[in-house]
């Protein structure tokens, strides 16, 4: 209930006159060299394959990820079963497909490179509802998501999603032109054709972007009287480029236990939940794995069974009238001769002639920030197979 | 003039009463009299008892006589009859009655008029001045002739040796307004005195014979009895406003009470100095003003409640005239929600608390309403840039022996919603506060005293989610003098505070969230002046909680929420106490009290039980027990002690040392910070123990240029036990096994603090500086897990240094100027020292609990009042208050914070207020 009493409350609110009261801090801790085990991943009882990853944890102003290469990864069973994961080379352990077995409990075995061991609590295998439905929403301007998804054996009532998004995107102006550059200096020499047919360039103009949910998406149905899931899973800040044409959500829906919900929730509270006058106070880790040659030693991660259940929708631009989605593009004129390219020009990239010579010439052009000529720098020119 | 006239009469009619002895049932008199001239009047009045009338008719041609009296004395009578006119009348022993204008006639004459000293040990007697006293005294020396009026206490009978308790109310002379801290002592021996209490009662005792009595009080004109006391009696005293201060010379004991009294640690904020503390926009707020006082601290700027002395924000007990309030604040802790129009003064206990008070570890907030006015309709109004406020007061019955005061306040704040983005444009909050306090003397010996409060927030801010809280107090004191030496104060009350939280956004999960608190109360209190050197307290109070720790139910039909009520839960809380002071010479007083509390936890509930020896868990839980309604689930009890001394090593130095021990059976359970709306209040039950603590202070206290300058050094250690904190990620909102995610700590505080306080001149203020230090531990692995590895911690509000400095000079009688600054050591915080990739983010880990600090504070805040022109006379008397709050702007950390955003892991500092904020407020007296 607390998350609802959020920044706006202390700051926004009150302050009449809106100095910024958020600021960026450093609080100058320096390197504590703590090394934690991060496990992340669950053991994907339905169909795809099951990928554990390993990490470590590194100082607060260290950037890099410390990958744990080398160890050797399990699943087991108390039946004594055993499915070694492959290791990727990158930190991830995966294997194409576990068949587990319903009435038996399974645990992740994990031995690192430095000859420590870790287990997971044992678990049993779980079974998650379907996602009915994805709706969508106006709310505040923007575009809220719903996932619908009802479980009539009332078992789930916990619940994890994660998600895929997609969208389409084009470049604010067509392009026709490119610069040519001496190869020593970098400096433009020229502006010349794309083609010889003087054709817009159509493969820098229509891209698509994906993005993974870096947020930890919870929900629990235990305070219902019946296991219907109806929470907002995402939403899109009103105008933005994401429903500018076509948007496309694949959620995955997990049920978990009761502990890894806590566990989620604890890390959620700590890292996303923050920056109100009510915040809650940052509380411990502890996850469902432990290291076997030393007790005392902190293990970050939860690591369980459980069934993923996909789902996935588009959404169309005319679906949200008047989204005015604006690139915040201009154009600028620049006249075909080196001195104005290289006064106004040198950082943009040319788009289309603005005016001829009856010759043909290029007298003048008109040119643009380069994202906004040429979309591939924010995204990708293949279309996803999955596109429609 | 008028008052001093009624002043005269009702000194006067005190005399006739004193001297005459009890009423007599042949002289009431009953009757509808309208218009009636003087003569008319009489006949009625001789008709109805055996007096005789004598006047002179021309004097009273002029006067027309309208009264409605049933069964009263002729003296009752004649007072109302002649009230706000320049007639008096008096009567002698043998029935005769005489009128007359302007003057007064003495049937008899004052004890040692002929100088008999022979009767008298005293041999003063003889140099008292009673030339003015006559028969043909001018109306225009009456007042100044009271100064040196001598007035009997007793029956008149020949002086014997010992003491005798002289007793009465010391009251405003314009609007009979009870004054208490009044300082009333003996001329020739400063040593004998006393302080008027809350109801402006005072009891002194004092050996027999002649003396002159000293009456002071800030704010009035000090005044001086002249008092023959052969026996036990009664004196009421007037004093007038002191409306001119010219240079003043006022030594007076109130000031020079830091030094003399015996209890450490009290601080006394009337509410003009708490008007003269600059605060945001302007509005005059006692939390803020409390945290600029020595030991009292806050976690930030905008937090609801205050730590003292290194406590918890639920271990102080805050009373409003007798009634509990569980939530001071409005608008999320930015407002203290006492208006400041109908506060008179607030008291806070630091260290020495009153054995009468109980029930909470740190402190004891005591906020007393003012009176209204007995004898006019008065008011005031202000405008504020966020609240506005109205309060009128004035008699209930003509013959002011009542009055009510009644004191609103309301919010227009939604304004400044309105200023935010647009996505918060759906914003709402509001809130309000009523106040009613009224008293009625019911005669000499009883007073009645009824309060009632009412204070309710509401505020959405836009995610669909309404909060709203209230309290609701309602008290009734009836106080009873058995005599000079005894009497007793009985109140009962009923208090209430309540949250509710409701979404109904999301038609699947709409959801409406209550919790509300009850309690019943009943406190009978007695005074008993037994003599000079011992004042005895006792008395015995009882509280009955009804707790409703949370229902949970669906909103609205398509709502799926299923209905979650955690039951009710009962508890009686009482306690006997006694204690005395005892003062073995004027120099040494000690002040000892026993107080024992008992605490029964009732029934109907569903009790779990845990397996002994393992963490209270779910999975430890080895089963419940239940219990029928009105049984004794469980019982806890202990005794309280309450010890202090004073040694005057001079008359204006003195030490004080005290030990203090507490109880408390109702706990807030919290994890955030600050006070937060959601927070639950619970009930020691089988599982979770009453919170102990105990404080033992020192203290010196030093007083300079004619008590002008107070300087005190206090130094306490404070050691608390079972006070609860959380289990990490614990869930305390609609939890059936709270004891699950709670977990016993010990904590412990030490500090000093300085003071240096000018109390008089133009220049007036203080500047404290505090040391301390707050640290918690939980080392018991029974309760599942250890903080920090069992090493002491900093609690939240541990700041260790903490200078404050408030200046109020005053450039004119219109004009002042005011300023506070504040520094204090940053809070502690628990920082991230690394950092690790989860779930598609980057995520932190935590250090230990509290391991860092966030930057320190400081701010300057400054205002003006401009008063208007002090003509006494005039319908209104108006002010401004122009002022900014954080003049140099500076942006002070209230937290500081590591987020995922996008992916990445970013900190920041947030500041509630990061610039200056000027105000304006005008305020309006009628």
């Amino acid at each position: 209930m607390k998350q609802y009493f959020r920044t706006v409350l202390g700051c926004a609110t009150l302050m009449l006159l809106l100095a910024d009261c958020k600021q960026v801090y450093d609080p100058r801790i320096g390197a504590k060299n703590i090394r934690l085990l991060v496990v992340e991943g669950f053991l994907n009882s339905g169909q795809g394959a099951t990928v554990v990853r390993l990490s470590r944890t590194g100082d607060l102003k260290d950037t890099t990820i410390h990958l744990e290469l080398g160890a050797q990864v399990n699943v087991e069973g108390d039946d004594n079963s055993n499915f070694p994961l492959v290791d990727n080379a990158n930190g991830e352990y995966s294997i194409p497909q576990l068949n587990l077995n319903n009435n038996v409990k399974y645990r992740l075995h994990i031995k690192t490179i430095d000859g420590k061991e870790y287990v997971s609590d044992y678990s049993s295998v779980k079974y998650t509802p379907a996602i009915d439905s994805i709706t969508s929403q106006r709310e505040n301007g923007g575009a809220q998501f719903y996932v619908n998804a009802h479980d009539p054996q009332i078992a789930a009532k916990y619940y994890q999603w994660k998600y895929e998004e997609t969208w389409e995107f084009h470049s604010a102006y067509y392009s026709s032109l490119l610069y040519t550059r001496d190869s020593r200096t970098n400096s433009v020499t020229d502006v010349v054709y794309r083609d010889a047919f003087h054709n817009v360039d159509t493969t820098i103009y229509k891209c698509w972007k994906t993005l993974n949910s870096s947020s930890i998406i919870l929900g629990s149905t235990e305070k219902l009287t019946s296991d219907v899931v109806y929470l907002p899973v995402q939403y899109i800040e009103p105008h933005s480029e994401k429903l500018g044409i076509l948007y496309s959500l694949n959620l995955r829906q997990y049920a978990i236990s009761h502990e890894a919900y806590l566990f989620l929730q604890k890390i959620k509270k700590n890292t996303e939940q923050l920056g109100s006058i009510f915040d809650a106070q940052p509380s411990e880790l502890s996850g469902n794995i432990h290291c076997l040659t030393d007790p005392n030693e902190i293990v970050i991660g939860f690591a369980e069974v459980s069934q993923e259940q996909t789902k996935r929708i588009f959404v169309y631009n005319s679906q949200f009238p008047d989204w005015n989605y604006d690139p915040g593009c201009v154009r600028i004129e620049i006249d075909n001769n080196l001195d104005s390219i290289a006064k106004y020009g040198a950082d943009l990239l040319p788009a289309t002639p603005s005016r001829l010579s009856s010759l043909g010439g290029i007298i003048a052009f008109y040119a643009s920030t380069p994202p906004c000529v040429d979309c591939t720098l924010k995204g990708t020119n293949q279309k996803p197979d999955f596109w429609p | 003039m008028r008052y001093s006239n009624l002043l005269l009469g009702v000194l006067f009619l005190f005399f006739c009463s004193s001297s005459k002895g009890q009423e007599r049932k042949d002289s009431l008199v009953s009757g509808d009299f309208k218009g009636l001239t003087i003569e008319q009047f009489i006949l009625q009045l001789e008709a109805q008892t055996p007096f005789h009338f004598y006047y002179d008719q021309k004097q009273f041609d002029s006067l027309q006589i309208t009264l409605s009296v049933k069964g009263q004395p002729l003296q009752k009578v004649l007072e109302l009859a002649f009230v706000n006119t320049n007639f008096h009348y008096s009567i002698d022993q043998h029935d005769n009655v005489f009128l007359i204008k302007d003057k007064m006639i003495r049937t008899d004459l004052p004890a040692g008029f002929f100088g008999s000293s022979r009767n008298i040990n005293d041999s003063a007697i003889t140099n008292t001045n009673t030339a003015d006293i006559g028969l043909t005294s001018d109306s225009s020396t009456i007042s100044a002739s009271l100064e040196n009026k001598l007035y009997e206490i007793g029956t008149k009978s020949q002086i014997r040796t010992g003491n005798s308790t002289v007793a009465g109310y010391v009251r405003d002379d314009k609007t009979h307004e009870p004054l208490p801290g009044v300082s009333i002592y003996l001329e020739e021996n400063p040593g004998i005195g006393t302080v008027t209490d809350q109801f402006g009662f005072f009891s002194l005792t004092l050996p027999r014979g002649l003396h002159t009595l000293n009456i002071q009080s800030r704010g009035k004109r000090d005044v001086r009895r002249h008092i023959l006391v052969y026996a036990n009696g009664k004196i009421d005293i007037y004093l007038h406003d002191q409306i001119i201060s010219l240079r003043e010379v006022i030594i007076s004991s109130r000031k020079t009470s830091n030094v003399r009294s015996v209890q450490l640690g009290v601080e006394k904020l009337n509410i003009s100095t708490i008007k003269t503390i600059p605060t945001i926009f302007g509005e005059a707020d006692i939390s803020r003003a409390l945290l600029v006082l020595p030991g009292v601290k806050s976690v930030g700027e905008a937090s609801t409640g205050f730590n003292v002395r290194g406590g918890a924000t639920d271990q102080n007990l805050i009373l409003f005239n007798g009634t509990t309030v569980y939530n001071p604040s409005h608008f999320f802790g930015f407002f203290s929600a006492f208006n400041p129009e109908v506060i008179k003064d607030v008291e806070l206990y630091k260290s020495s608390i009153p054995a009468k008070y109980g029930g909470r570890l740190s402190s004891v907030l005591d906020i007393t309403s003012k009176e209204g006015n007995k004898k006019n309709y008065a008011g005031s109004a202000g405008i504020g840039p966020v609240t506005s406020r109205l309060n009128v007061e004035g008699p209930i019955f003509k013959d002011s022996s009542s009055s009510f005061v009644l004191g609103a306040r309301a919010t227009y704040a939604d304004w400044l919603l309105k200023l935010l983005p647009k996505q918060y444009e759906r914003s709402k909050a509001s809130f309000y506060d009523v106040v009613l306090h009224t008293t009625h003397e019911m005669n000499k010996k009883n007073s009645l005293y009824l309060t009632a409060y009412l204070s309710n927030d509401h505020f959405n801010l836009n995610n669909d989610t309404a909060y709203e809280y209230s309290n609701r107090n309602f008290c009734v004191q009836w106080k009873h003098t058995f005599n000079n030496k005894l009497n007793n104060l009985v109140s009962g009350g009923y208090d209430f505070y309540k949250y509710d939280i409701n979404s109904e956004a999301n038609k699947i999960n709409a959801y409406d969230l209550q919790f509300n608190i009850n309690q019943a109360s009943v406190k009978s209190d007695f005074n008993y002046y037994i003599n000079a050197k011992h004042t005895v307290q006792f008395g015995l109070n009882s509280i009955f909680y009804k707790l409703n720790p949370g229902s949970y139910r669906p909103l609205g039909s398509e709502s799926l929420v299923k209905t979650d009520i955690i039951p009710s839960e009962q508890a009686l809380e009482s306690a006997l106490y006694c204690g005395d002071r005892y003062n073995l010479t004027p120099d040494f007083s000690i002040d000892y009290a026993l107080r024992y509390s008992f605490f029964q936890y009732l029934g109907p509930q569903t009790v779990s039980t845990y397996a002994p020896g393992l963490p209270k868990e779910e999975s430890s839980r080895i089963g419940n027990k239940e219990y029928g309604r009105g049984s004794v689930i469980k019982t806890y009890s202990g005794p309280e002690y309450r010890f202090a001394f004073r040694y005057s090593l001079t008359s204006d130095f003195s030490i004080k040392a005290g030990f203090n021990s507490l109880r408390q059976y109702i706990h807030m359970l919290s994890n955030t910070t600050a006070i937060a709306p959601t927070d639950i209040w619970k009930l020691s039950d089988p599982n979770i123990k009453p919170q102990e603590g105990n404080q033992i202070s020192f203290g010196m206290y030093k007083n300079f240029k004619s008590n002008t300058i107070e300087t005190s050094v206090e130094v306490y250690y404070k050691r608390m036990e079972h006070y609860l904190d959380y289990k990490s990620g614990a869930i305390l909102v609609l939890n059936h096994n709270i004891e699950t995610d709670v977990i016993n700590t010990k904590g412990k505080a030490y500090g000093v603090e300085l003071l240096i306080k000018k109390t008089a001149g133009k220049l007036n203020g203080w500047l404290s500086y505090t040391y301390s230090r707050t640290l918690l531990k939980m080392d018991d692995p029974l309760a599942g897990e250890v903080i920090n590895h069992g090493q002491y911690y900093p609690s939240n509000y541990d700041k260790p240094h903490d200078v404050s400095f408030v200046g109020n000079l005053k450039l004119s009688h219109r004009f002042s100027i005011s300023t506070n600054i504040a520094y204090s050591t940053g809070r502690p915080i628990t920082l991230p020292v690394g950092r690790y990739t989860y779930a598609g983010s980057q995520r932190v880990l935590y250090s230990d609990r509290n391991a860092y600090r966030i930057p320190d504070n400081f701010r300057v805040d400054f205002s003006m009042n401009i008063e208007g022109n002090h003509k006494v006379q005039q319908k209104t008397h108006n002010s401004w208050t122009i002022g900014a709050y954080n003049l140099t702007g500076r942006k002070n950390p209230y937290s500081v914070y590591f987020i995922s955003e996008n992916g990445l892991i970013k900190g920041y500092k947030l500041s509630i207020f990061g610039s200056i904020i000027p105000f304006v407020n005008f305020n309006i007296r009628f």
